[in-house]
Parts: C-alpha cells; structure tokens; sequence
C-alpha cells in the first residue's frame, strides 16, 4: 500500500462516490452524523461564541479571503452558519423556543455540502478574526469543530482526505514513512557528515519533524543535527513517532488525530525525552503544544518547545553562539506558532544573536497576514487560485518592508511561499529560521 | 324677574356701566381671551337673561365648595354666584331640611330645561346608590333627575369629573363620574381637588356668555387645562438643567430646585395653577415648595405615591421578590435546558473519541 | 386606551413584568450556556496568570487594534457615539437615575436635560446610520436575521419617544411619555433573548478567549 498515490476513494470497487464526498452513507445518517459530531464537542466555551456574536461583520475585514474578493460568503463567522443553526436548535438555552416556534430550520446536507468549501477551502484557521471580533470569539475553534461535524459526515474535500487517510494508514501524509525517514537520515548524515541519533534508546530531547520536510526540505533534518549536536544535546529521532504534523486534525478526524498525537508521546516516554521539539511547522506546534496534554488526558511529563524556543533558550543559556549575518530580513511569523500560539519573541531573540538587520513587517507579530496555506488548505486544489488572491497580499506586506530576505518558521508557509513565489514569478523565497541559525553557528574552540 | 339680564342685575345694584366693561375686561382676560372678545362679551351680556344655577352635592368633601367661595376674581362671577344667579346649594343656604328640597324642586321647575346644574362629588352605583342619599333619595336618581331638566352639566372638582378620591382604588362604594351617569347632556369637567375658584366661575362665566366651550379628550376646557403645570411651571430651567431638590429641606429645596425628584406631577397634570395661582394669586403648590399631586387628573390617587418620582414604577411588588424570584426560575430553566443539551451530547459520545481541540471534557 | 392608563399600564404591570423577564431571561440563558461542559485544559500554561489575559481582553477588545482600524475604526465610531450616547441618555438623565433609585436602590447625580438630549440625539442618528450600513454592506445583509432588525428597532424606538416626550412633541405628553416607558419595558424584556444580550455576554466570551491566548503567551 506505500505506493498508494492519489484518487483512492473508488479502490474497495464500489461504484464511486463524488469525489469530495467520503463512503456511501445516505444523506441523513450523514446529517445526523455531522450533527451529532458537532453537538459532542460542545461546552461552555463554544456556547457563549455561538452566543454572543452580534452580527457586525467585523470579522470579514480581517480575513484575507474577504479582503481580497469582497466576497460576502468569506465573512468567517458565515462560515460555521449552518452549524450555529444546528447549536441554537439543539444546544443553546434558547433552544426550547427555537424548537417550539420553528425559529431555525434543520440543516441539510445540501447545505453542508455548499458550506464544504467556506470550511475548508477558505479558511486556514489562521485566527485574524478573533483579534478583531468585538466579542472576541474565537471563530477558528468553532471552525475546526465544524470540520469535525464535516468529517464524520464523510464530506471532506477529497484532496485534504487523501493525504489524512495516508498520514492514518502509514504515518505520514506525504509518504515520509519510516523506511524513507530511516533512508533519509542515513543518506543526509552521510552527503553532510553530521550525526544524526536515531532510535536512541534514551535522550534527554526528542526531536520530531515535518513530513514537508523529510520531502521537500532535507536541508532542514541537517541543520536541525547540526545545531542540536552545536549546543551537545542529547537528542533522538523516533522511527516509531517523528511525524509531527497532523492532518487529521485539520480534515476533522478527531480519531486520526488521537492516535497521531499518542505516537509522539509514546514515543516521548520510550526515550524519556524531558523536552520534545517540534518542528518548523504551525499546526504541529498547536496540535502537539496545546492540543496534545488533552489528548492525554493529563499533563505531558515533558515539555514540548518550537524549534524556535528551544532555539532562543540555547542562545540564552550560552550554549548556541552564532557568526554575525547583517543581511537585512523580515520575518513572517506563522500564524498557529505567533498569534495562535504565543511565540513571537524567541525568533527575534534569534535575529538579535544573529545580528541581522531586521525589517519588521507593517503588523505586529499578533495581526500578521497569514500566508494563505495553512489550515490544509495549501493541499486542495481547487482552491489554488483563490489561494493566490489571498497571497497576494502577504507579497505585498513582505515587499512594503524592503527586506532582501524572507524568513519564516513553518515549512508549511515555507511550502506555500514557493508555490505563490513561482505563481508570481516573485523575486523572494522563504527561508528557514532553522537553517539561518545552522548556517551561522560559531566555530567551537 | 325672569326676563331680567345680567346687565339689567348689575344696573339695579349700582353698577355704572364703565365699571361693567371694565368687569368684562377683567374677565376675558382672565378666561385667556382676546380684547375683542370683552366688547362681544358686554354685548352679550346685555341681552342674557339670568342664568339660574343649580349647584349639587353627592360624595364630596365640600372642598370644592370652600374654594369657590374663596374667588377674588372675576369680581363678576363672584356677584353672579353670591348673589343673583345661584338658585340652590344646600351648603350655603339658610334654609334646611323640607324647605330646602321644595326650594330646589322650585328652582329647577322654573327654569326647566335652562338652568346649568354643577355637580360636585362622585355618584355611587350599587345597592340602587344606597351609599348616598339625600332626603331618602339616591344620588343617583337625584342626579338623573336633576340632569334632565339642565341645559349643562358643570362637573366640578375631581370627584365628579373622574371620581377622585371616592373612586380611588378599591372604591368600596363603587362611586362612578358625573359622565358615567349624564349620557345626554353637554358635560364640563372642571377637576381639580379642588379646582381653582376662578376656573370654576369663569367656565360658567363663559358658558352663559358664549357657550360651550373646546374641551379637551377628558371634557375640560382647554382654556384653563390646554398647558401642563410642568410647562407653565416656573421651576422649569431647573428641570432642564437638572438641579433636583431631594428632600423638602436641602439646599435645593430652598434654592426653588425642581420638585421631580420629590414627586412633582407636574409633566402629566393638566391646570391653570402656574398661572392663575391660588388665593388671588398669592402661590400655587410648587410655589410653596410642595410638587403637584396631580390632582385634575384621572386617578391621580393610585399613580404609585404622591412622593413617588413620575419615572419610578408604580405598584409595591417587593423588588428583590421580583427580581430574585425570576431569576431563581431562570436558574431553574437553564440548568434544565442545559440538562437535556449534556443528554444530546451524552448520546452523541458514544463510541466517539474526545475532542482534542475543545480540550478535554470531563463528563 | 388612552395616555393616562397607557403610562399607568407601562410603570405599572408592564414595567414589573418586564423587570420578571429581565431577571428570570438574564439568568436561564446564562445559566443555559455556563451549565454545558466545562473543559480542563491539560497543556502546560505558558504563565500562570492566564486569567490576566482574559481581563485584559475584556479591555482590550474595546478598540480595534492598530492594523484593522483602517478597514473597520469608521463603523467602530459611529457604533461608540450610539453605545456612548445611550449610555450617558440611560443613566445620566436623573428621571431614569429615580427609577433605577426605586428598583435596586443605587443613585449618582445626574446631567442637565440639554446634555441629555444631546446625547439621545447623537445615539439616535448613530443607530440610523447603523441600521443604514446593515441593510446595505453585503456582508451584514447576509448575516442579518430577524433578530438584528428586531433589536434594531427595541433600541431605537426608546430613544425617539424619549426625544418626543422631552421636547413636547405630539398631541398628548402622557401617551408619549407612556409609549416611552412601554418600549423601555419592552427592551428590558427582550434583552435577554435577542442579541442586546451581548451587554452581559460580551465580557463572558472576551475572557473566555483572553484567558485561552493569555494562557499561551499569545496577544490578548
């Protein structure tokens, strides 16, 4: 099955279901599926979203899908309509009186199907409308619990699906499985003559790693060896949990997510990793930093740093020394690691040690234009060239600095600024943070 | 006698007839009316015969009759029912008891069908109005009566006009208004509890010489209850500007602050107090530093206390009853409601893994 | 019914009845949304002072922040001078001050009658212009229910019969000072179960996120 590539969804021989719509369920037990999922993961913080929005349209001007189209659809609280119906029939205090006097219809799974690409195909859950939103809802979180309604609906958009339903059959959605991790780190550590731990049986770090990196951006497995060998940790890769990134959180799939999330930390407590690093890449970060110690179920044992953090936390204590590069820079600040994750000093603590001269971009690290990519996003192509509407205008935010380089630290960004890059035959390619450091790391004496 | 006008009274008690226009003057003046009006008025006067007066009482308190007896002005009006015209009230005649009664059955027969009958006080209805009688007869059937053969009927003070104090919430003696009664006469209400001396003469004054006059929605003449007190009152800037007095001896009280915070009516009561004042226009309530009660209006009795502001509610339900009571039963639905919502979740768990991004709920 | 026994009706048992579902609607919707779940957030804190971030929202969040007032700060204006002017018409004008005085026994001194009607005044060309933008941005067209339009108008009508009765507009002061105490009666019924709720929730849901990103590190 590794060789597996796309358009799976007709391989079991049954007739084939439309191709943004999973396995053969009749339309209602896909509603009641969709409705019965979204109704599970209501609390109290969800209610009072649902609760307090007032209707005034804020949101839409600090998405980047409205901004760029004045498309009224892509106003984000519009996004999860069909699902606040369903809460204010169903969940909400009022919904006595919804019922009784039939104030909200029950949705249908025409209107899912419709709301399929607001939920997925524009929103890359990158959280500018909460930093807007009078009432500070937090339309990302209620977005996710949409997609999980959308999921068990089996009403995924197939291009998200298929690399979810990969990374759940084999470990990674892009294939970086753990004979091609294995082959990788053997043949990186040879070509660059780095040591690269793996399978260690105790280390005090576990390192884990993005899938677009193993694939697209190797380089990054050798300077994170280069930098973590620099400072003389002891560190690991895991073959049984070093696939940091999970899509099943992004298409919904509370389970696929679940097991994801437990292989990092049981892999963590095999080696009885004391910190483990995630990778540059965004909604690892969330799914592991914020969302990991819930699946749990307790406290991690451990603590789990971005790359980014563990990389300023070395420059601090000492350890990591770096050459000077005064190249003029700016950083693009990925939205799940700064604003939705609360890392937005350690990378400039990192251009600080470096010296660089750095152009900040015209919003604080908080307010950021997001890249356009994440989400899952980046991965459905039918949303390619509003894709490129919205990059237009992180281009344009980069361009307004006048830095000559353009650093970030998510591979998924990174993935995303390549794509726009070649779109727009645009002068700028996103670089690594990661690689910057290894690539000026002082000489030991 | 019969045939005799007003001017032909006045003359024979020495009136000259400079002093009769100047009268006339005084009273248009005082009834709001224009200069032209006073030479229509001494005109008209001149061909009016006499008007007979019939003046009755049912549940009242006489302080009607006290203010009108305490008329300075229109002098006129004063002599009209001093004097000449007024034909019967048993308050003010010498004579009592069988005398009395054949006197007004007199009076009225007379002047049959012409005389205008002032009613001052409430009538009551229920045990055939066994809770007024005069000389073994109901105010009712004596009101019936009495109206039938009157040209007007001149509702007086607050009882008669919208049944006042008698009417006032639970009204033991079911008292109704004169109006409720008198379907089929012109009916002048001229409330007030009571109702300023020289309001009531020159309603009377008026109807002899021109007629009925405008009246508004609640039968009152709008010459003397077009304007709220709160718009005459002279404490008005200190409303606008918002200076209240909030007790009868604060430094606001004795600055002539506005009297709203202690209860003033004045917004909502329609009268000529502001203007025409009181006992000869020495003050008037608020003058005197106590806020209108409010007294021509309809049920000014039961508008939640006199001292009660005209924006507090009115009704003395227990505030904290209210408010703790509803919001226990509020309690009460929420938690049901959110009862059966963790029921629909419950269901839908079943089988399902949690929810990581929602962190993690506890059951 | 005329003004006399619509103002008495309108202090009166519509005036108790409204407080009722003021208090009984305030508290089930609240209770409603608080009893759902509540989860434990197992990640490590980034501080330990996460609640700080909440409050700090519940401020924060009053203003729009640096990089989005150039698309929304116009309609946050516009919105403030109709929140501001209701605010200083509700609570400065000493008629209103008596009331709350009678109802919970709170009072502060009030403002003259100009500033007050000033006030109403601004609020009420504010809400006009809102309800104006609403029934023509595509985006508030779209989000727009009965809901938003209804609250519109419970708002509004308040502030124009209370303008009416100070100024003396219209045949019967009493009917109008009635019609304005009735549509106060009126919005304090139906503030709990339409949007107007936000007046409690706003801070609810501000420092339910406030204290999720305080949590984290991340801007509140």
């Amino acid at each position: 099955m590794t060789t597996t590539t796309t358009g799976m969804s007709a391989q079991d021989g049954a007739v084939a279901p439309p191709q943004n719509r999973q396995g053969t369920l009749p339309d209602r037990q896909r509603l009641e599926r969709a409705m019965a999922s979204f109704v599970q993961d209501f609390g109290v913080t969800a209610a009072l979203y649902m609760e307090s929005c007032v209707h005034c349209g804020q949101c839409a001007e600090a998405c980047h899908y409205y901004v760029q189209t004045g498309d009224p659809k892509y106003t984000p609280i519009w996004k999860i309509e069909p699902f606040k119906q369903a809460y204010k029939r169903q969940m909400g205090p009022l919904s006595p009186l919804y019922r009784l006097f039939r104030l909200k219809k029950p949705v249908t799974v025409g209107e899912l199907e419709k709301w399929q690409e607001l939920i997925y195909d524009s929103c890359t859950l990158c959280g500018r409308c909460t930093l807007v939103c009078p009432m500070g809802i937090d339309i990302p979180s209620l977005v996710l619990a949409a997609r999980h309604g959308m999921q068990e609906a089996g009403l995924v958009p197939h291009d998200l699906w298929e690399p979810t339903d990969r990374a759940e059959r084999e470990g990674s959605p892009l294939g970086a499985t753990k004979q091609v991790l294995k082959e990788r780190i053997a043949w990186l550590s040879d070509d660059n003559n780095v040591k690269i731990p793996l399978d260690l049986e105790q280390a005090d770090i576990l390192v884990t790693v993005s899938s677009i990196e193993i694939m697209k951006y190797p380089q990054s497995l050798v300077a994170l060896a280069k930098v973590m060998n620099h400072v003389g940790a002891s560190w690991t890769f895991c073959s049984d949990g070093y696939e940091a990134t999970n899509f099943s959180m992004l298409s919904g799939d509370r389970k696929g997510q679940h097991d994801a999330t437990m292989l990092l930390i049981n892999a963590a407590l095999a080696v009885k990793a004391k910190t483990v690093i995630l990778p540059e890449c965004g909604h690892a970060y969330q799914a592991f930093r914020w969302a990991g110690a819930n699946v749990y179920g307790k406290p991690l044992p451990f603590r789990a740093l971005h790359i980014s953090e563990y990389l300023a936390e070395e420059i601090r204590a000492g350890r990591l020394t770096l050459k000077s590069d005064p190249r003029s820079m700016t950083f693009h600040d990925p939205c799940q690691v700064a604003r939705r994750g609360g890392v937005s000093g350690a990378p400039r603590e990192i251009f600080k040690a470096l010296g660089a001269d750095l152009h900040e971009m015209s919003s604080t690290p908080a307010a950021n234009w997001c890249c356009g990519g994440g989400g899952g996003v980046v991965t459905i192509h039918r949303a390619d060239s509003l894709r490129h509407r919205v990059f237009h205008l992180k281009m344009q935010q980069v361009e307004d600095t006048g830095a000559d380089i353009l650093v970030s630290s998510c591979s998924n960004c990174r993935l995303t600024f390549d794509d726009g890059q070649a779109f727009f035959h645009w002068d700028k390619t996103a670089h690594s943070l990661l690689e910057l450091v290894a690539d000026n790391l002082a000489q030991r004496h | 006698m019969a045939d005799e006008t007003i001017v032909d009274v006045l003359m024979r008690r020495g009136l000259t007839r400079r002093a009769f226009m100047q009268l006339c003057a005084t009273v248009t003046a005082a009834l709001a009316l224009s200069p032209a009006d006073a030479a229509e008025m001494t005109k008209r006067l001149e061909y009016t015969p006499r008007p007979t007066v019939v003046y009755l009482s049912y549940q009242e308190c006489t302080g009607c009759l006290e203010s009108l007896t305490r008329s300075f002005s229109p002098g006129l009006a004063s002599l009209i029912f001093n004097d000449i015209s007024l034909a019967f009230n048993d308050t003010l005649q010498a004579a009592a008891g069988k005398a009395a009664e054949s006197a007004k059955d007199t009076a009225m027969k007379d002047a049959w069908g012409k005389y205008v009958l002032i009613v001052d006080g409430s009538v009551p209805l229920p045990q055939n109005g066994a809770y007024c009688t005069v000389a073994g007869r109901s105010a009712v059937s004596d009101l019936k009566h009495a109206a039938s053969g009157a040209a007007a009927v001149v509702a007086v003070g607050t009882c008669a006009a919208f049944g006042g104090l008698p009417y006032a919430s639970p009204n033991p003696t079911g008292a109704v208004p004169v109006s409720e009664i008198v379907r089929d006469r012109p009916i002048i209400n001229v409330s007030g509890c009571p109702p300023i001396a020289e309001v009531i003469t020159g309603v009377v004054i008026y109807y002899t010489t021109f007629g009925l006059p405008a009246l508004d929605h609640l039968h009152r003449p709008t010459n003397f209850y077009g304007n709220s007190i709160h718009d005459r009152c002279y404490r008005r800037p200190f409303y606008d500007r918002g200076m209240f007095a909030k007790t009868f001896d604060d430094e606001g009280a004795r600055q002539g602050w506005c009297l709203f915070e202690l209860g003033c009516k004045g917004p909502i009561t329609h009268n000529a107090c502001p203007t025409m004042k009181w006992n000869g226009g020495t003050s008037f309530p608020i003058e005197s530093g106590h806020p209108c009660l409010g007294c021509s209006e309809p049920d000014f009795w039961d508008k939640g206390g006199f001292y009660r502001p005209l924006s507090a509610p009115t009704g003395h339900w227990s505030r904290a009853g209210v408010i703790g009571g509803a919001a226990a039963a509020g309690a009460v639905a929420g938690l049901g409601v959110a009862a059966v919502a963790r029921s629909y979740q419950n269901r839908a768990r079943k089988g399902r893994p949690s929810d990581p991004d929602q962190k993690n709920p506890k059951p | 019914m005329n003004g006399a026994s619509l103002l008495d009706f309108a202090r009166g048992p519509a005036f108790e009845a409204a407080v009722a579902m003021l208090s009984f609607g305030i508290v089930w919707r609240l209770t409603g949304i608080l009893a759902l779940r509540r989860s434990v957030d197992h990640s490590r804190p980034r501080t330990g002072f996460g609640w700080m971030g909440g409050l700090r929202m519940i401020v924060s969040r009053s203003w729009p922040r640096r990089e989005f007032r150039e698309r929304v700060l116009h309609w946050d204006i516009i919105s403030y001078l109709f929140h501001i002017g209701y605010a200083v018409a509700i609570l400065g004008y000493v008629p209103h001050i008596l009331l709350i005085r009678n109802l919970v026994g709170l009072q502060w001194p009030g403002l003259p009658g100009g500033v007050i009607a000033f006030a109403a005044g601004i609020s009420a060309a504010a809400l006009l212009a809102l309800l104006g933008h609403r029934m023509t941005s595509p985006v508030l067209r779209q989000l727009s229910n009965f809901d938003d339009y209804f609250s519109w108008f419970v708002a509004f009508v308040p502030l124009v019969t209370g303008l009416m009765a100070y100024y003396n507009i219209g045949d019967s002061y009493q009917l109008v000072l009635g019609l304005h105490i009735l549509s106060g009666d009126i919005l304090f019924a139906w503030l709990p179960f339409g949007k107007i709720m936000h007046v409690i929730l706003f801070a609810f849901s501000r420092g339910t996120t406030g204290t999720v990103y305080g949590r984290r590190g991340a801007a509140t």
